[in-house]
């Protein structure tokens, strides 16, 4: 997952594709609208329609394939248990309740992938509390500084033999290793509370504004989730 | 197994809209419970999310397999109840956009790592004034880790529960109930465990290592508090 997010956020910044281009409220709209329609939707070949319409999405936002059949793999392991659990031997049920997250993984890869992240938070966080909204920004900020540091850790562990010796010994050292990320942590948000406050800190994270600014891209949107709707109302019958 | 997120699609409407709802009631009574909190207690929340999604992205070599810690019980410790919580649904809505776990469930995902979290510290108070503080962090840990468990398995049996078995072939069906007694049982207890183990485990190291070189992160014991609040700890609310 360390690789996922780093290339994602690369992707996101870097690509110029359309999608890259098109607003991120369209997109988040989008998005929103067609897992909501995936999983309310209870026939497979819509829901068939739908998968063919986020491969589409992914693939033409020139997403890496390794990334993109991750997408469409990772949810499978919760949908396969869920179909243990309550077995009706149906194929169609088995068929939809493999589609509908596998859909929605590769939605929301495509929303990742195309769009950086303040322009992703700041519609979310105008509908959010002050500090779950600043925390999106900030949290998304840290990660990858954490990401780093504990890599290294992790490595130079490996490679002073931390990681031997008896179960209890090893869950210690890695929990002393993690302490001094936490500590790593604090000390870092005292640096970025003196930043923020060098900077005129208003009291509130606000993202970039052109979030909401809609361009002729948009209309690339639309089509896609035409044919999203197209795919319910002729397969969905 | 509170890591496992459940994806967009699987589970009934009304299992993830009632989820939703609660974890957006918990998030706005938590957001009344931190009003006054500043830009730097923020970072602080902000930085232990940062590290809870980097140790969920690292696999852990403990057994034969690999397996990806939360810290949400230290975590929850360290921030208390109403911020862990918050931490937890900026976590889940971040990992949903990452395709680890679904838009509609994030609700479901943040009240299961979220409750967890939450029992930490009321726990690591009652406990720490008892033995050692170390210790303490671990079993607080180990509850939070159960905590979260066995909310996941309620989300599923619920689910299981509200969607109904079509008759399936008798021998499929034989096959399926031997499953869901028998192998799903001896699948998920032993992962439960080692779980529960890791995550102590490394409770225990990280606040062995906080003990020793900064005391004052970890939640004073008494009212009077045995150690004095860090700026970044102030506003705490539990």
């Amino acid at each position: 997952m360390i690789n996922t997010f780093a290339q994602v956020d690369q992707y996101a910044s870097a690509g110029h594709t359309p999608w890259h281009r098109a607003s991120a409220i369209s997109k988040l709209l989008f998005a929103f609208a067609t897992i909501l329609l995936a999983v309310f939707t209870t026939s497979a070949p819509a829901l068939a329609g739908y998968l063919v319409v986020a491969l589409a999405l992914a693939l033409s936002a020139r997403l890496p394939l390794r990334l993109v059949l991750l997408a469409a793999t990772t949810p499978l392991f919760f949908a396969a248990l869920w179909l243990v659990s309550r077995w009706t031997g149906r194929p169609d049920e088995i068929a939809m309740t493999a589609l509908r997250p596998v859909i929605a993984s590769l939605i929301a890869l495509w929303l990742v992938g195309t769009t950086p992240y303040p322009d992703l938070f700041a519609p979310l966080s105008r509908v959010m509390p002050r500090v779950v909204g600043d925390s999106l920004f900030l949290t998304y900020r840290a990660v990858f500084a954490l990401l780093q540091r504990l890599e290294r850790l992790w490595r130079a562990l490996f490679l002073r033999g931390a990681l031997g010796g008896t179960l209890r010994a090893r869950g210690q050292r890695m929990g002393e290793a993690v302490g001094t990320v936490v500590l790593y942590g604090f000390e870092r948000s005292q640096r970025l509370y003196q930043v923020m406050h060098l900077r005129g800190h208003s009291g509130r994270i606000c993202g970039c504004r052109h979030w909401r600014e809609t361009r002729a891209e948009d209309m690339w949107v639309i089509v896609a989730f035409a044919a999203v709707l197209a795919s319910r109302i002729v397969l969905g019958r | 197994m509170s890591h496992l997120h459940i994806p967009d699609g699987v589970l009934p409407p009304i299992v993830w809209i009632v989820g939703l709802v609660l974890a957006l009631f918990g998030v706005a009574l938590s957001a009344i419970a931190t009003r006054g909190v500043g830009p730097q207690r923020i970072a602080f929340q902000s930085a232990l999310g940062g590290l809870m999604l980097a140790v969920m992205a690292i696999p852990v070599p403990i057994t034969a397999f690999d397996y990806c810690m939360t810290l949400a019980g230290p975590i929850g410790v360290l921030l208390g109840a109403a911020s862990a919580f918050q931490v937890s649904f900026v976590v889940t809505v971040i990992l949903a956009l990452m395709g680890q776990g679904g838009f509609t469930v994030i609700g479901l995902n943040a009240l299961v790592l979220g409750l967890g979290a939450m029992t930490a510290r009321p726990l690591y108070r009652w406990m720490a004034a008892r033995m050692r503080r170390p210790l303490a962090m671990a079993l607080a840990t180990a509850v939070s880790q159960l905590v979260s468990s066995a909310l996941w398995l309620a989300v599923l049996a619920v689910s299981v529960r509200l969607s109904p078995v079509a008759a399936a072939d008798e021998e499929v069906h034989h096959t399926i109930r031997w499953l869901q007694g028998g192998a799903l049982v001896a699948l998920l207890a032993p992962l439960l465990l080692v779980a529960v183990g890791v995550e102590s485990l490394l409770g225990y190291g990280l606040a062995q290592f906080l003990d020793r070189v900064r005391p004052d992160l970890l939640p004073s014991t008494n009212a009077q508090g045995v150690h004095a609040k860090p700026e970044a700890s102030k506003g705490s609310h539990d």
